[in-house]
């Protein structure tokens, strides 16, 4: 059974991988892609990340090439088909891989065990093993031969986004680290930051951070603000509005397409921002709804941070992995059968601003799952910059799935492992959240406040501003956008 | 107020003398309506103003409805006046000089409407020279002569050929008003070139290019009267294209390489093949036209150049000294390229500003992600200057018409002054006036500059002058 790498450190280098990351400057990335010039990346996997990142490397300049399990070359599976018709090269594992000086891991987080196993004896002397994401290393505790180079390059994005905004000339966030047991050259560092270069990463910050940190903070904020909280909310907002006799099809398109259009406030101005679009009697109820909604759901947020720190989420989740996917398999079919999924959205017009208005609680819902998602991050030792681009960061880009087939979609695009932790979530968020929802009428949550009185005190309202204006989210959210927006001019 | 008749122009093609001809006109002149006609110098709008006094030999076509009494002031009509003055004086017999006829005659002999005359007089204040000889008089003296010998002809119709040219403030701004008390009793035709002194009473716009009457534009129609502002001052503003910036270069390429070399190139997917086997060679400053129908892959061909086609890596591409494939990233390409395309369009869906967007060509970015130089921010304000937008800089790109973004793209495109400027379909989705803009804006570019074009059309009437090669796709083969 695997070994979770974690859990064999000392709490002191715990809490020191934890708290790894910073911001880094344009300046240190002035060489370029030189570090991999003329060096032969081979990519493991032909998906999501692994055909992007692989567009841009060439793009790039360097020299990318594919190496996929026989099945997919044989079968002509899709991934062969991405590869080939890109006009990549396309071999087999022993084809390809002798000849890598840097192999990218870019298959699924589940396979990466059986993959890293078979394609390591086949890697010449001192090349380079890189991840995405550091689940193997960390949660499996994957040992990796001595005379390799172990590092990641994780783009904060869908691997569509990944290609999409370096056509454009930009890129997405990026976060690397060189795992410390394997950097027997000392070159890893070099590495990573050319192969976010390669990717365009670097034009829109790159956090240099650690495989824990990275692992313990992307898993946190996926089962619980990302996906979690937007599942767990789209189910209760739809069916209390038909319970309440709002028309179906409205409710149906406010849920599917107000996270989307709610969250994109967040890319402009965070929390405060979403917030100060809704009038202020109906910004001081959101606040007084996700006042609520954090002390109900706090022990929530507890329970999954602790869980994926001291490696149970990880250890059942590998349960059900070698179990066939019972669970993850019983949880998606059981997703596909809710009322909200079923029901197609209504052809109604409804306005960017309606949104706002009538999706009250869809706001104190995001501003609470953010907040709990920041809040226990930090406090676990996650590193604000960390705890932000992986709650409130990427909160838009997920809701843009939702927008797009539901909840369907958000779980196909997401990996399993999200997927995984979003169903736990939701099924201990529903209960949780039972008795608050008795509570809740339309005003709230499909038909807008009521418009004859739209006074408030003022004191109240300074209080509220206050405390929205000071969550620690919004300090590091400024700074960071600020980043972003010195790189990138438009928003 | 009495009845009056529509003027008709059907199709009419008038001939003046062997080197010009207006062609195809087709004009309705309400009763109620005032026009003015605008267009550059050359196009046409004298003529076509002539027209309605009576001018030209008919080729083809119908013109009816015109009023017995037309009272016209042009250039023309001016000169023809004080030629006729001149003759009078050759033919005089007498060995007493000649003084030729003074204003008081020209004015008040057969006048129709002395009363008028004598109020216009002391409006224009000309006492002083009632007595003096007509063909002594400045330009602006016998203009203003012209002027009250047309409006107290009692017309049915008045043709004013640039009648503000040369009145000082006052005066003009005394005509204008004299011109706005006579809107219901007599329609107006003006030929006029300065938007600012298009009079409030005006109703329509008749833009006139090539001795054709291309668009016509209501006054009460605010973006197309905006565009049509545009277009005039596109065509006939004096700003050429804004130089590049010396301190971002794009590197020297050796002149006696092609710009571009396909070999045998060909797209392929599963089992169809878009094109194959396809040879082309640009060489430096040559301009070329692609053409094609639907599907024949002419914009795949193009992104095999752009290196925006996956497929660039498996053929055998030559590109501004680059073997495609051979370690050179896309960004080292795409410095020698401006490009315009809708898909362009559809992808630059930012909401940054107009002058960004044109800096973001030095960057060849979508969005502006880079710090520029001051240089680089007065260039693209020159290049505001030259589209007539210099006041709307920091409004949000988003925001502008479909036509204004494309013009706008095609300045991103040119602001580096690439090698090679790729224009595939620009004129694509756009209406008549934005055609003409956009048309207006590429050959201002292309007579200006190095640059070699590639213009991807099918319209045959966007073609562009200047352009000498030809390559045509066929439609796709259904199977290899
Ligand atoms: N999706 C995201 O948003 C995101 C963001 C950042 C990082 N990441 C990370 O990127 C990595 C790849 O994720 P992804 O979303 O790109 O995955 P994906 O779209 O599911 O693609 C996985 C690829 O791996 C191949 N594959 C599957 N099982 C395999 C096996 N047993 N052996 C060899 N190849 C196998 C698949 O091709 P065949 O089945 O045809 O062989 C497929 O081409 C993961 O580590 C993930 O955590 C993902």
């Amino acid at each position: 059974m695997p070994n979770n790498y974690f859990n064999t450190l000392p709490l002191r280098e715990q809490l020191e991988q934890l708290a790894k990351c910073r911001f880094m400057d344009i300046s240190e990335f002035s060489d370029g892609v030189s570090a991999l010039k003329g060096k032969k990346m081979v990519i493991i996997g032909c998906g999501a990340q692994g055909l992007n990142q692989g567009l841009n490397l060439r793009d790039s300049g360097l020299d990318v090439s594919y190496a996929l399990r026989q099945a997919a070359i044989t079968e002509k599976r899709q991934s062969w088909k991405n590869a080939s018709e890109n006009g990549f090269t396309v071999g087999t594992y022993e084809e390809l891989v002798p000849t890598a000086d840097i192999v990218l891991n870019l298959t699924p987080d589940k396979q990466h065990t059986s993959v890293v196993t078979a394609v390591m004896p086949l890697m010449k002397q001192g090349a380079c093993l890189s991840y995405s994401h550091g689940f193997n290393i960390v949660e499996e505790g994957m040992k990796v031969r001595e005379d390799l180079t172990v590092i990641m390059v994780a783009p904060k994005c869908p691997g569509s986004e990944v290609r999409a905004e370096y056509v454009r000339g930009f890129g997405v966030p990026t976060l690397i680290a060189v795992h410390e047991d394997n950097d027997p050259k000392g070159e890893g560092l070099a590495l990573a930051k050319a192969y976010a270069v390669g990717t365009g990463g670097h034009k829109a910050g790159v956090l240099m951070s650690s495989f824990i940190a990275e692992v313990k903070s992307d898993l946190m904020g996926e089962q619980t603000i990302l996906c979690g909280m937007l599942q767990t909310g789209s189910l209760l907002c739809f069916d209390k509005m038909i319970e309440e006799g709002v028309d179906a099809g409205y409710a149906s398109k406010l849920i599917q397409f107000g996270w989307e259009t709610v969250t994109e406030a967040l890319k402009y101005g965070g929390v405060t921002n979403m917030l100060d679009r809704l009038s202020n009697p109906a910004k001081i109820k959101a606040f007084d709804l996700s006042e609520e909604l954090k002390v109900i759901m706090r022990p929530l947020y507890n329970k999954h941070q602790d869980d994926i720190i001291d490696g149970t989420f990880s250890r059942t989740m590998m349960e059900d992995w070698a179990n066939d996917d019972k669970n993850l398999l019983g949880w998606r079919a059981e997703t596909a059968e809710t009322a909200f999924e079923k029901t197609p959205a209504g052809d109604v017009e409804i306005s960017e601003q309606e949104y706002f208005d009538h999706g009250i609680l869809m706001v104190a819902m995001v501003k609470a799952g953010v907040e709990l998602a920041f809040e226990t991050m930090t406090a676990a030792g996650i590193v604000a910059d960390s705890a932000y681009y992986e709650s409130l960061h990427e909160t838009p880009l997920i809701a843009n799935t939702i927008a797009r087939k539901k909840l369907y979609e958000m779980n196909a695009t997401i990996s399993d492992t999200a997927e995984y932790g979003c169903y736990l979530y939701n099924h201990a968020c529903l209960p949780l959240l039972a008795d608050f929802m008795k509570g809740i009428k339309t005003d709230v949550i499909g038909r807008g406040l009521p418009v004859d009185d739209n006074g408030v005190d003022n004191a109240r309202l300074i209080e509220v501003n206050t405390a929205l204006r000071s969550h620690p989210v919004e300090a590091i959210g400024a700074v960071l956008r600020g980043h972003m927006a010195d790189m990138k001019k438009i928003v | 107020m009495t009845t009056r008749r529509p003027i008709h122009l059907e199709a009419l093609t008038i001939q003046f003398d062997e080197r010009f001809q207006l062609n195809n006109i087709n004009w309705q002149i309400e009763p109620e309506q005032h026009w003015v006609i605008t267009g550059t110098n050359g196009a046409g709008k004298s003529a076509l103003a002539a027209v309605l006094a009576g001018a030209g030999e008919r080729v083809s076509g119908s013109l009816s409805g015109l009023p017995a009494r037309v009272g016209v002031v042009s250039f023309e009509a001016q000169a023809e006046l004080i030629e006729a003055e001149r003759k009078k004086d050759d033919a005089d017999i007498l060995d007493v000089i000649s003084e030729g006829t003074p204003v008081h005659e020209m004015l008040f002999k057969d006048c129709a409407d002395p009363a008028t005359a004598r109020d216009l007089v002391a409006r224009f204040k000309l006492e002083y020279l009632l007595d003096r000889a007509f063909r002594k008089l400045s330009t602006g003296e016998s203009r203003k002569v012209m002027l009250i010998r047309a409006l107290s002809s009692n017309p049915e119709l008045l043709v004013l050929d640039e009648p503000f040219d040369g009145l000082d403030v006052d005066t003009l701004s005394m005509l204008q008003a004299y011109l706005a008390t006579l809107i219901e009793t007599v329609p107006m035709v003006l030929v006029l070139n300065r938007f600012d002194e298009f009079p409030d009473f005006i109703t329509d716009i008749a833009y006139v290019n090539q001795g054709e009457l291309q668009l016509q534009v209501k006054r009460d129609d605010p973006k197309a009267y905006a565009e049509l502002y545009q277009l005039l001052h596109l065509k006939t503003t004096q700003l050429a294209v804004p130089p590049a910036d010396p301190e971002t270069a794009i590197p020297a390429l050796d002149p006696a390489q092609p710009l571009v070399h396909l070999n045998g190139v060909s797209i392929k997917y599963d089992d169809k093949a878009l094109f194959s086997d396809l040879d082309w060679t640009i060489n430096p400053n040559q301009h070329w036209q692609l053409s094609g129908p639907n599907g024949s892959g002419k914009t795949g061909l193009l992104s095999l150049i752009t290196g925006d086609h996956p497929q660039c890596y498996v053929n055998d591409i030559f590109v501004f000294g680059f073997k495609r494939g051979s370690g050179e990233s896309i960004w080292q390409i795409k410095q020698f390229i401006g490009y315009v395309s809708s898909a362009l369009q559809w992808e630059y869906r930012v909401g940054t500003s107009l002058r960004n967007v044109i800096i973001s060509g030095f960057y060849d970015s979508i969005g502006l992600y880079s710090k520029y130089s001051d240089r680089q921010r007065q260039i693209a304000d020159q290049w505001l200057a030259l589209l007539g937008m210099s006041h709307r800089a920091d409004q949000p790109f988003n925001k502008l018409s479909y036509g204004d973004q494309r013009l706008l793209l095609i300045a991103r495109a040119m602001v580096k002054h690439p090698p090679l400027l790729i224009l595939d379909e620009p004129c694509l989705g756009l209406d008549d006036m934005n055609r003409q803009l956009v048309l207006a804006l590429i050959e201002k570019i292309c007579a200006g500059t190095e640059t070699a074009v590639i213009y991807v059309n099918h319209h045959p009437e966007d073609r562009i002058e200047g352009i000498e090669n030809y390559l045509a796709l066929n439609a796709p083969t259904p199977t290899q």
